[in-house]
């Protein structure tokens, strides 16, 4: 699969008065298959929008190299096939859902009005056209959002916080167009704080803070290493006692034994032993690790580690 | 060019809806429909000081209108986001900012019309001048449009790089030099008893700075007995200086903004 997306080194450098030279963006390198929804993660401030104003051109960045669907970061060109959803966009009130779409059309040349409603139909905004963007909910906002980015029928979509402020059931919706977009065998890069919302939809992602890409890979390989659970009942408490050891946690009460153990410990033994003593077992279910916990875990030691090379660096400077 | 029309005619569509140019521009109608009544207040030939203060009314209006207008335009793009949006379809920042600085100079030209024919029916009302007079009035509006045309240019190339309230006093004042001080440097750069340091300061305001003045040609509409020697090559030599120094401006705009981080 060819990449859609490809960063080598990728650095953004800004100067700051108080700081000096910050590294907003460091030696960034990521790699985005074509065809996949690629979830962009991190804390406020770690670079996320950066780096997409970098991918898309809009900013040039201070070193490393760049391809978007094989061309170079910035090459006008590209602009044809990619489109961008930023953070909670402002459309001039005073246009209609119709209207908006017709001028960012001409911004392609496209003057196609039966397009203009497909796509309006596709977000579900067909009936509200005519109504200005002013009398539009922030969900249909970021609808009309959507049908503008899908103007120039793009194979690559950044979608930055594409659900941020919305209700749930604008989320679903959101969610929705996002897959629907992938069934396309459109790429979308989404830029998220949704955890919950990546981990359904994103086929990768990749973990950013303060600059640094700290986590990168399917999603299914990043959390996976997970636990398991058993469920028996008609156990003693002197047998459940004897499931005890390191990494697993026993709960006994009124004869059902509650196993929390390791993805890796031997499951097998611990279902024969249970069959053995004629226990009922009730359920097994294997508990992926969330997102969240390994979104909190990679920043959490990520700070440590900054913390860590700070302390470092003044203990060595008051050496000096 | 296409996309320099399609964002020139969204500004000029964002322009006419923004509250605080409605509100300068009703200001300025306000005023105007008051000053037929100041005319018979003054010792002056009502006719003149009518004509006058119209005409001062209408430029002073504008010249708010032009600074508001301007001084937001790219951080308002910036700040709402609208601006990525925009940038990240196949339209460069030069093409952005020219369909910008066009929208402004229509939006300009449809509130100083709108100003103009009020002023011209309200002449026609209060003193029943003839129709060749009513439409000497109505030329000079069109010298107060290119003025402010090329003030545009310069709220635009200070937002390219300043912040808007710095911006509107720095443009305020390019206006005020150029138009209440650079007739005075002017004199002071040909006077041959000018102090030299006096003289290098008169000849630097009056060559470089824009000189706004040389819009205001109301005299001879006002006193009939002024006239301006060879008026066409004038007016022709005003519409060269402005092309020239809205094309100098915008080119640097481009520069500074080009390598501006958005």
């Amino acid at each position: 699969m060819a990449a859609a997306i490809e960063t080598q080194k990728l650095t953004k450098t800004y100067r700051s008065r108080n700081l000096g030279k910050v590294n907003v963006v460091d030696e960034l390198d990521l790699v985005v298959e074509e065809g996949e929804i690629f979830g962009f993660l991190g804390p406020n401030g770690a670079g996320k929008t950066t780096t997409i104003k970098m991918l898309l051109g809009i900013i040039a960045p201070t070193a490393g190299e760049g391809y978007v669907l094989g061309r170079e970061i910035g090459d006008m060109d590209v602009h044809r096939v990619i489109s961008y959803l930023p953070e909670r966009p402002y459309y001039y009130e005073y246009m209609t859902g119709m209207e908006l779409l017709k001028f960012y059309g001409s911004l392609f040349g496209i003057k196609d009005t039966a397009k203009f409603q497909a796509l309006l139909e596709k977000v579900g905004l067909a009936g509200d056209a005519s109504k200005t963007i002013s009398q539009y909910s922030k969900g249909m906002q970021q609808r009309v959002g959507l049908a503008q980015s899908l103007l120039n029928d793009p194979k690559l979509l950044f979608l930055d916080e594409p659900t941020a402020g919305l209700d749930p059931i604008a989320h679903t919706e959101i969610r929705d167009l996002i897959l629907q977009f992938r069934d396309e065998g459109r790429t979308v890069f989404v830029s998220s704080h949704e955890l919950s919302e990546v981990e359904r939809i994103c086929d990768r992602v990749a973990i950013i803070n303060k600059g640094v890409i700290e986590q990168h890979g399917r999603l299914d390989d990043l959390l996976r290493g997970g636990r398991i659970e058993i469920i028996a009942d008609a156990v003693s408490k002197e047998f459940a006692e004897s499931f005890k050891g390191e990494d697993i946690i026993v709960s006994h009460h009124n004869d059902r034994l509650i196993l929390d153990m390791p993805e890796t410990s031997d499951v097998n033994a611990v279902l024969d032993a249970l069959r053995g003593k004629k226990a009922n077992i009730v359920s097994i279910v294997p508990r992926r690790r969330r997102l969240e916990d390994l979104f909190v875990e990679t920043v959490g030691r990520a700070d440590i580690r900054g913390k860590a090379k700070a302390k470092a660096a003044v203990t060595e400077e008051a050496a000096k | 060019m296409n996309v320099i029309w399609n964002i020139a005619s969204t500004t000029v569509g964002e322009a006419i809806r923004r509250r605080v140019l409605l509100v300068i521009l009703l200001i300025g109608v306000l005023l105007l429909s008051i000053i037929p009544a100041l005319g018979i207040l003054s010792a002056r030939s009502e006719t003149s000081i009518t004509i006058g203060t119209m005409y001062a009314v209408l430029r002073g209006t504008s010249a708010l209108i032009a600074i508001v207008l301007t001084i937001y335009m790219l951080p308002n793009e910036i700040e709402r986001r609208t601006i990525y949006t925009i940038l990240s379809k196949p339209v460069q920042r030069w093409q952005f900012l020219v369909g910008k600085y066009l929208g402004a100079v229509l939006a300009l030209l449809l509130m100083i019309t709108m100003m103009t024919i009020f002023m011209v029916l309200l002449f026609w009302v209060f003193q029943h001048p003839t129709a060749e007079k009513m439409a000497e009035i109505a030329t000079q509006p069109f010298m107060y449009w290119m003025e402010m045309s090329l003030l545009a240019a310069v709220g635009m190339f200070f937002s390219t790089f300043i912040a808007p309230l710095v911006n509107f006093f720095l443009t305020i004042g390019m206006w005020l030099v150029g138009t209440v001080l650079n007739p005075l440097y002017d004199t002071l750069s040909k006077n041959g008893n000018t102090q030299p340091l006096m003289k290098g300061i008169a000849t630097i305001v009056t060559n470089i700075l824009p000189n706004f003045a040389n819009y205001d040609t109301k005299n001879p509409i006002i006193n009939p007995g002024q006239v301006i020697v060879n008026g066409a090559l004038y007016k022709w030599t005003t519409v060269g200086y402005t092309a020239m120094y809205v094309g100098i401006l915008l080119l640097l705009s481009i520069v500074v903004f080009d390598r501006r981080e958005v």
